[in-house]
């Protein structure tokens, strides 16, 4: 790498990226940099976009949560909103890395990197976060779903950026559940993991529900018919023992040296047992 | 540091914890230069082949390239190895591992270094690998070493105790089990690294990351065919070894390097991953054990059969094995039985010397064994144990007469009444909502020292400045263990100087003397019993001074106390400033030597084993409590609460001492629940610490470390080795609280959740 160039402002942006095409946008660079210590990549200039502090912090916006491309994980995890309102986001950020991972890791970043294994993914998903993209002239918005494209792919054009990530939310759910199930308890590239959101009726039928799956499969899965099988369940273990097999029989996890495939295959279904401790004792 | 005398048994920081705070402390990595050099290593990158050509054509002509060496540039031997020389510096036609190096390049950027590496290329002919350490044991397979006398054997050996085999049939219960453990990483934060010169005169100067410095000086000299007198090895601050550092890993390359750098000095320094692929290794090993005992629980037979896989390298492999399998009875009475073992070359990556030295490994054997041998019988496991716990005057298990201090039972009782211990039914129904816990323990011994015949001996200085200051010549390597502390106690409390008046003088072969490696848990215990008879020296040496020159008989009158001499009858006192500038600077130094008692059982009669360290004479010894929670929708294992009861002598410095348990322990935790190296076909697949995981801060348990403070008659004011025995509890304890938990005790490790929850749907089913 010969230089890196750190516009401050988006204007400055556009024009770094038009004189440098090849150039890679860097953001927190923790994804990025080991990239290029391993050289899978080799490029030869970086844009570094960590002091474009119009695509930093979370706002509210026309009823929805905007959430600027270059927030680091810590802002998220202490940012008042995202408490409140996105609290499955917040528990998902929460086991990110370590805190030197969390202070320079974005969640723009996380997005882009597009790993099946990527933490907030599983929780975008089911809140139905939608990216707005934005080059020098033109600005679209697209469904996470549509964004990933797989393993490391996404839908970004030559000239684009990620700029912000928005959520509307447009119904509350009671229970916000999020587990990473990793190699240790810190710095541990998620095996497998489950977000989930869910409204209980007071029978302890589940009344709603939306599941998403990491680490097995290309992108994050979701399953409608276990999420419409579940809804209206009891929510025992005679109640949602179908919808685990149907997991298990959905997912389509590999092998490495972290897990096998069987046990992510075992295990993602397994994680909707954790949701019977959401269940009232009455 | 303190500005008054230290006491024994008291904690005094760390002389060096400040400094590296604040980042002053200075380590081999901080040697730049302006024009130094880089030196590189091409690495062979497959497991067994036979190299015909090694082409640098293009990597010489690449800008900045100095020099590409080979082995043709090799004076002396070529080759390096402790016990048995076996390992080339550079390979000549034999690549025996993917971490071989085969070429060094020197560049003036270390970019230019790593492109000219790059394009080096080697022309070979692969040769089947040998990767499986049971196959490797087979008539049909390749050879690592065709010379080698017994096919792919590095070192066998065998003891029969008692009545043998015969014994079996007099068992009333006998339990079977095959345990296999896994390839582990040191994983030191200073990689290996260092920093050389050659002067005008030929003088080699080194500065590097090691725990051996008099012995890197005979291997590199013999190498490259120097002259020793010529070679000399400075070690600073060492940023963790473990073992990993107990011998050459870049010195050679360095010194050679230096040798063609024209007289600049040559950094070298190994990446995180070239360190994982050519450094030492924990040994893999696979334990067979069969252990019998009477009705009542008295322990009567064992029959071990333990193979480790080396690499293709002895390094200490053979000395490995002899430790295992002179521990593989664990701290027990067991008056019959057969060990048999061996330790086999492949081409996996090089196993070495690692904290724990095969003890680890046998430990997580017998232990195991233990337990399933205590629910065969129907017995409470701490109970089994303390009816067989070794006492000193016992013979262990290969027959050696306990003449040291021996407090095993000291250990197991302090356990029995902790609360961890009488509270855990109460503590194990109480697991929450798919949860299952257990509680399980282990019990170790760990020798100390090199064995029967390799001397075991350290050489103290003192030197007493011009300032009247003292300056401590430190001949052991401190890796970041504290032993250097200790140092800094012993002579600050024997002549009662202020602690920071006493400097230290870290290892340099032209320095400070000859006083063997850090490693065998042996620093403190042979250097320590060698500096107090210094520091004694002096202290007489300084009150006869005194008397002389205030013309009194007796030097028994007078006393060091800070700073002064006093003469104890009338009060008054000398500055030793003074003193020292009235003496020549030779008495002003002070050497003392002391050599550690060895074993005189004749416990075998092969040489080779007993030169290989069977069997020891001094060991400590320690019980462990594993309180663990199984998750049992994914089968996580969290140790919740850990604690140690060892008796490792008396303690010299309670914090020291509680860092060295708590930091062997984490890495015993490793090795049963995270860390596993893995090569498949002699192809690293953990790379780097993305795959290969030591647990954090966030994995490790509370763990209480209780010191029986037992006195050793032999050791520096009653203490003993404590550096290695940490290690060796973790994963039989964790295996046996598992066991505990579900029935099923895991016979390999890591213990991974993917074992663990087949264990626990296992119970479901039953
Ligand atoms: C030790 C370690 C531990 C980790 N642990 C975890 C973990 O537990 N969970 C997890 O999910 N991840 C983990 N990661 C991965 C990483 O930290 C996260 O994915 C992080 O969110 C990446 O953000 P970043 O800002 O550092 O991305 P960068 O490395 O800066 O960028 C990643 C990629 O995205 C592109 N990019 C970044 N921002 C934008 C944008 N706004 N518009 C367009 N392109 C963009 C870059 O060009 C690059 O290709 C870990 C990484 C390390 C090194």
């Amino acid at each position: 790498m010969s230089h890196a160039l750190v516009p401050t402002k988006l204007e400055e942006l556009w024009a770094y990226i038009a004189e440098n095409p090849e150039a890679m946008l860097c953001a927190g660079g923790t994804d990025l940099l080991v990239k290029i210590r391993s050289r899978s990549v080799t490029p030869d200039c970086l844009i570094c976009l960590e002091r474009l502090d119009d695509l930093k912090g979370v706002r509210f916006e026309a009823g929805e949560i905007i959430i600027g491309a270059l927030t680091t994980h810590r802002e998220l995890l202490h940012d008042p909103i995202v408490q409140r309102d996105l609290s499955i986001l917040a528990s998902a950020v929460q086991n990110l890395g370590s805190p030197p991972i969390r202070n320079m890791g974005t969640l723009g970043g996380n997005i882009v990197t597009a790993s099946p294994a990527g933490d907030t993914l599983a929780p975008l998903y089911i809140l139905k976060a939608r990216l707005k993209i934005r080059s020098k002239e033109s600005s679209r918005s697209v469904p996470i779903e549509s964004f990933i494209l797989g393993p490391g792919k996404v839908d970004l054009r030559a000239g684009e950026i990620l700029s912000e990530i928005a959520i509307n939310q447009d119904s509350r759910f009671t229970v916000n559940h999020f587990e990473k199930v990793g190699r240790r308890n810190a710095l541990a590239c998620s095996v497998v993991s489950m977000a989930a959101l869910m409204n209980i009726a007071e029978d302890n039928t589940i009344s709603e529900i939306r599941l998403a799956w990491g680490s097995v499969g290309p992108t994050i899965m979701r399953f409608g018919d276990v999420e419409r099988l579940l809804e209206g369940r009891q929510l025992t273990v005679r109640g949602i023992e179908d919808a685990i097999r149907k997991v298990q029989q959905s997912v389509s996890p590999i092998a490495d040296t972290r897990a096998s495939a069987d046990y992510r295959r075992d295990v993602a279904g397994r994680l909707l047992l954790r949701l019977l401790s959401y269940a009232s004792s009455r | 540091m303190s500005n008054r005398p230290a006491n024994i048994g008291s904690t005094l920081l760390r002389p060096d914890a400040l400094l590296k705070v604040k980042g002053e402390a200075r380590f081999s990595t901080d040697f730049y230069e302006k024009g130094h050099v880089w030196a590189g290593v091409k690495r062979a990158g497959r497991p067994h082949a036979i190299l015909k050509n090694i082409d640098y054509s293009e990597a010489i002509k690449l800008p900045g390239v100095i020099a590409v060496l080979t082995h043709k540039d090799v004076g002396g031997t070529n080759r390096q190895g402790v016990i048995k020389k076996d390992q080339p510096v550079l390979v000549e036609d034999r690549i025996r591992h993917c971490g071989d190096a085969v070429a060094i390049v020197l560049s003036d950027t270390r970019r230019s270094m790593e492109e000219a590496i790059r394009a080096i290329k080697l022309e070979v002919e692969p040769l089947p690998a040998v990767t499986d350490p049971r196959l490797s044991l087979k008539d049909d397979a390749a050879l690592v070493h065709e010379k080698n006398e017994d096919r792919n054997i590095l070192l066998g050996g065998a003891i029969t105790v008692g009545k043998g085999r015969a014994a079996e049939a007099e068992c009333d219960e006998i339990i079977e089990a095959t345990f296999e453990t896994q390839r582990q990483e040191h994983a030191y934060l200073e990689t290996e690294n260092g920093w050389a010169r050659l002067d005008d005169q030929g003088r080699l100067e080194i500065v590097c990351s090691t725990q051996t410095p008099f012995r890197d000086r005979s291997e590199i000299a013999e190498a490259l065919g120097l002259d020793l007198k010529n070679v000399r090895i400075i070690v600073p601050y060492v940023g963790g070894a473990f073992g990993g550092k107990d011998g050459i890993t870049v010195q050679t390359l360095l010194a050679l390097s230096a040798m063609h750098a024209a007289g600049r000095p040559v950094k070298m320094w190994w990446s995180r991953e070239e360190s994982f692929i050519a450094s030492v290794k924990r040994h893999p090993s696979i334990l067979r054990y069969r252990l019998g005992a009477k009705r009542d629980g008295t322990l009567h037979f064992l029959d071990v059969d333990i193979t480790m896989d080396t690499g293709p390298y002895d390094h200490l492999g053979g000395v490995v094995l002899a430790l295992a399998m002179e521990h593989s009875g664990g701290p027990y009475r067991i008056p019959n039985g057969v060990v048999d073992g061996r330790c086999v070359y492949t081409n996996n990556p090089i196993s070495g010397a690692f904290r724990g030295f095969g003890v680890t490994q046998v430990s997580s054997g017998i232990e195991r064994a233990m337990d399933l041998l205590a629910v065969k019988i129907g017995m409470d496991p701490l109970e089994l144990r303390l009816k067989n716990a070794l006492r000193a005057g016992d013979r262990n298990f290969v027959g050696k007469t306990l003449t040291t201090s021996t407090g095993i039972t000291e250990c197991l009782e302090t356990l029995a009444s902790h609360p961890l211990w009488t509270q855990r039914s109460f503590w194990k129904r109480n697991a929450g909502i798919l949860k299952k816990r257990g509680v399980g323990i282990s019990a170790i011994v760990h020798g100390s020292g090199y064995g029967p015949i390799v001397p075991d001996y350290a050489n103290a200085k003192i030197e007493l400045t011009g300032e009247g200051k003292f300056r401590v010549y430190c001949g052991v390597v401190d890796m970041g263990q504290g032993n250097s502390t200790a140092n800094v106690q012993i002579v600050s409390s024997i002549l009662n100087q202020p602690a920071n008046d006493i400097e230290l003088v870290l290892p340099d072969t032209e320095r400070t003397l000859p006083s063997g490696s850090a490693s065998a848990s042996r620093c403190t215990y042979t250097f320590g019993n060698a500096l107090i008879s210094a520091a004694k020296i002096m202290k007489e040496r300084l009150c006869r001074k005194a008397a002389d020159l205030m013309m009194k008989k007796d030097p028994q009158e007078f006393s060091t106390t800070p700073i002064t001499i006093r003469h104890l009858p009338t009060g008054s006192e000398i500055p030793l400033k003074v003193i020292a500038n009235m003496m020549d600077s030779s008495e002003r130094i002070v050497t003392a030597y002391f050599r550690a008692p060895v074993a005189e059982d004749l416990v075998t009669g092969d040489y080779n084993l007993r030169l290989h360290g069977m069997p020891h004479n001094l060991f400590s010894y320690a019980a462990n409590l594993a309180c663990v929670e199984l998750d049992e929708i994914t089968g996580k294992v969290t140790v919740e609460n850990y604690a140690t009861a060892s008796d490792c002598g008396n303690v010299l410095n309670p914090q020291l001492y509680e860092q060295q348990i708590q930091g062997g322990a984490i890495q015993g935790l490793g090795l049963a629940l995270y860390e596993d190296f893995v090569a498949v076909e002699g192809h690293v697949t953990t790379k780097d610490f993305s795959t290969y995981l030591t647990p954090t801060s966030m994995d490790a348990p509370d763990i209480e470390s209780i010191a029986m403070g037992i006195y050793e008659t032999t050791g520096p004011f009653g203490s003993k080795g404590i550096g290695e025995i940490a290690t060796n509890g973790p994963l039989p304890a964790i295996a046996n609280a598992i066991f505990d938990a579900t029935g099923h005790m895991l016979e390999k490790s890591p213990i991974t959740p993917e074992s663990v929850l087949t264990a626990l749907t296992e119970i479901s089913k039953e």
